[in-house]
């Protein structure tokens, strides 16, 4: 763990003070459902969360283990594909279905992993989006129509507990998937805590900093970022899963489309790879932001149809200014308008 | 039988002109910069409506706009290196990852916006012509070379022939390579870094933007267009070995190869799937490429 002047600040309290505002986040966000919200913001919400579990579970294999994974879309995709199967094949209910989903987009990353995670830098990266792109077309390819209906897609049931009406069931599937995107994020964020405090994380940690260094010290690598990878996955197939269940509809070029692959990481690196809140909230807030630009027509002017372009000027403005997320703020001792310049004159030809 | 499989020779060959022009661009960013410029694919989409516009507005033949589109193109990659990318290239790899995606969502964005989502294509008076190799008198039925292919084939190995005489014939061109072989040694004999970068950036810019007129000549296309291409560009060029103009040739010729016999096998909607198979495990075997390093 990375010291920050916080963590000077506090001293010997400091395990103290985060874990206090870690349980009063969660208690905020238990507690959001019982507000009035209408239904959007709750909606609003949910997927904001979404976004942080995905850029956390990205975390796993791209900020602690420093490997460019660019193509997380296809656990997000088999996650949703192995839950919708599992609950309309074989008639399983959500939670183990989506489970199953996980584990299927986690045994996918070992597969997968053995042989690519053998390459480093770009050529990484690239494969991964090869792999991605693969899986898109081999899930929606007439050999496999039989299981996954091909480009057709498939309807899942519907949230409707029993002795609700529609209506009733409409607004409870508002509260429950929202409390699930909680569970998640709590999950994810728990299993990243673990994980710091285990051989496995540090052994990860190694692997980024100095790879050939880890490999001569007796770290078992290959095994080390191929764990690391299948954490990512399963993570990340179950927001595919979540996904798949509150939306009850799922097409091949919708749940793997590469824009699931990129947010997550934009979340991940605006917040600040490889620490334990950073990509939580760079996820969040992104995911916040994104929907705001879309819907909201401040000073009476509809961005919808810039919003994306905005999001880009935004992520290049970020980029040149704080290369290493908003944790590089985080983590000065004082804040000064010349970290800015000083990142740019490290960083420039 | 040998008719469909002549026809498909051919079809590869003229392809692979094409996407080697497509990939050229894409190497020599990367194989200089070190940088993966996801907005490559963009620039070909550039290219394909600056000549749309020029000759649906201004009746200019396709032909034409070629240098047209590559000198927008050369301006805008030069300001964009200059301006944006040369303040973040020392920083670790997902950050350009992240900027020229960033880019690449800004620049089909403003494409959405001042061409519109339509499908469009450029089509001249000539664009059915062709020729029939082979043919068979009774039937008349042979191979076909339509012009425009075998044109735009031509253009690109003109085009990388310019290059390759560039790159090792003039000053500017060696001081690209030494750049890309070794920046602090190129620094110490006097190459100014950052200049070379911005001009190494718009050639590779200027390539994509003659690929993207020579593809609005073949095929409709959109302003989403460029991701295939951008796509098809990596695997060429690991295919080929970074670094090599006959690297990136042969790695064209290759994949157009594989790509038209398997768009006529039973694996046809898999295309891009095996593709990217063959991408894996050249990458795995050999990762510096099938036709190993070499540096222009």
């Amino acid at each position: 763990m990375p010291t920050t002047p916080f963590d000077r600040l506090l001293g010997n309290r400091r395990r103290l003070v985060y874990g206090a505002a870690g349980a009063a986040a969660l208690a905020a966000l238990l507690l959001v459902p019982h507000l009035s919200l209408s239904g959007f913001t709750l909606t609003w919400l949910t997927t904001a969360l979404l976004l942080a579990v995905r850029a956390q579970a990205w975390n796993f294999i791209g900020g602690y283990t420093g490997y460019a994974a660019f193509g997380n879309v296809a656990f997000y995709g088999l996650g949703a594909y192995g839950t919708a199967v599992a609950m309309t094949r074989l008639h399983w209910p959500f939670i183990p279905a989506m489970l199953a989903g996980a584990l299927l987009a986690a045994a996918y990353a070992v597969l997968i992993g053995l042989p690519v995670l053998r390459m480093r830098g770009q050529y990484f990266a690239i494969a991964t989006l090869g792999v991605a792109e693969a899986t898109r077309e081999l899930v929606s390819s007439p050999q496999l129509s039989g299981l996954t209906a091909g480009p057709t897609g498939i309807n899942l049931p519907f949230f409707r507990p029993a002795g609700l009406s529609p209506l009733q069931a409409a607004t409870a599937g508002t509260r429950y998937f929202y409390l699930a995107a909680v569970a998640l994020l709590v999950l994810v964020v728990a299993a990243t805590w673990l994980l710091t405090r285990t051989k496995l994380g540090h052994s990860l940690v190694a692997i980024r900093e100095d790879e050939d260094a880890a490999h001569m010290l007796g770290i078992n690598t290959t095994w080390a970022k191929v764990v690391s990878f299948a954490l990512s996955a399963f993570f990340t197939g179950l927001v595919g899963g979540h996904y798949a269940y509150w939306r009850t509809f799922i097409l091949p070029e919708e749940v793997f489309n590469i824009r699931y692959t990129l947010d997550a990481i934009l979340g991940a690196v605006l917040g600040g790879p490889g620490t334990l809140v950073g990509p939580v909230l760079g996820g969040f807030s992104y995911d916040a932001l994104s929907t705001y630009l879309t819907f909201s027509k401040p000073f009476g002017f509809d961005l919808g149809q810039f919003h994306v372009a905005i999001l880009g000027v935004f992520i290049v403005v970020v980029i040149v200014f704080l290369p290493r997320g908003i944790a590089d703020l985080l983590g000065r001792r004082r804040f000064h308008w010349g970290i800015f310049l000083e990142n740019i004159r490290k960083n420039r030809a | 039988m040998i008719l469909t499989l002549g026809q498909s020779l051919v079809n590869a060959i003229l392809l692979s002109g094409m996407l080697a022009l497509v990939a050229l661009g894409f190497s020599i960013v990367w194989g200089v910069l070190k940088v993966i410029n996801l907005a490559h694919g963009s620039f070909i989409m550039l290219g394909a409506y600056i000549t749309f516009t020029c000759w649906s507005a201004f009746g200019l033949d396709p032909f034409l706009t070629i240098p047209i589109s590559m000198l927008a193109l050369f301006l805008i990659g030069y300001a964009i290196q200059a301006g944006i990318i040369n303040w973040v290239i020392r920083a670790p790899l997902l950050v350009t990852f992240l900027l020229t995606f960033g880019l690449d969502i800004v620049l089909v964005n403003l494409a959405l916006f001042v061409w519109k989502g339509d499908v469009r294509s450029v089509s001249p008076a000539y664009a059915g012509n062709g020729f029939t190799l082979f043919a068979d008198p009774a039937t008349s039925q042979g191979i076909q070379v339509p012009y425009v292919r075998l044109a735009a084939f031509a253009i690109s190995l003109l085009l990388a022939a310019a290059l390759h005489l560039f790159m090792s014939r003039t000053r500017l061109g060696r001081a690209i390579q030494a750049t890309g072989q070794d920046k602090d040694a190129a620094q110490l004999s006097g190459v100014r870094v950052a200049p070379t970068y911005a001009l190494t950036f718009a050639i590779g810019a200027a390539l994509a933007g003659a690929a993207g007129s020579l593809i609005s000549l073949m095929q409709p296309f959109d302003p989403g267009m460029g991701g295939g291409y951008r796509l098809r560009a990596f695997i060429i060029v690991v295919l080929g070995g970074l670094g090599s103009i006959p690297g990136v040739i042969m790695g064209a010729a290759l994949f157009a190869l594989v790509d038209v016999l398997v768009g006529i096998s039973p694996l046809a909607p898999l295309k891009d799937g095996v593709a990217f198979a063959m991408l894996v495990v050249v990458l795995i075997i050999r990762p510096s490429g099938l036709a190993g390093k070499a540096f222009y």
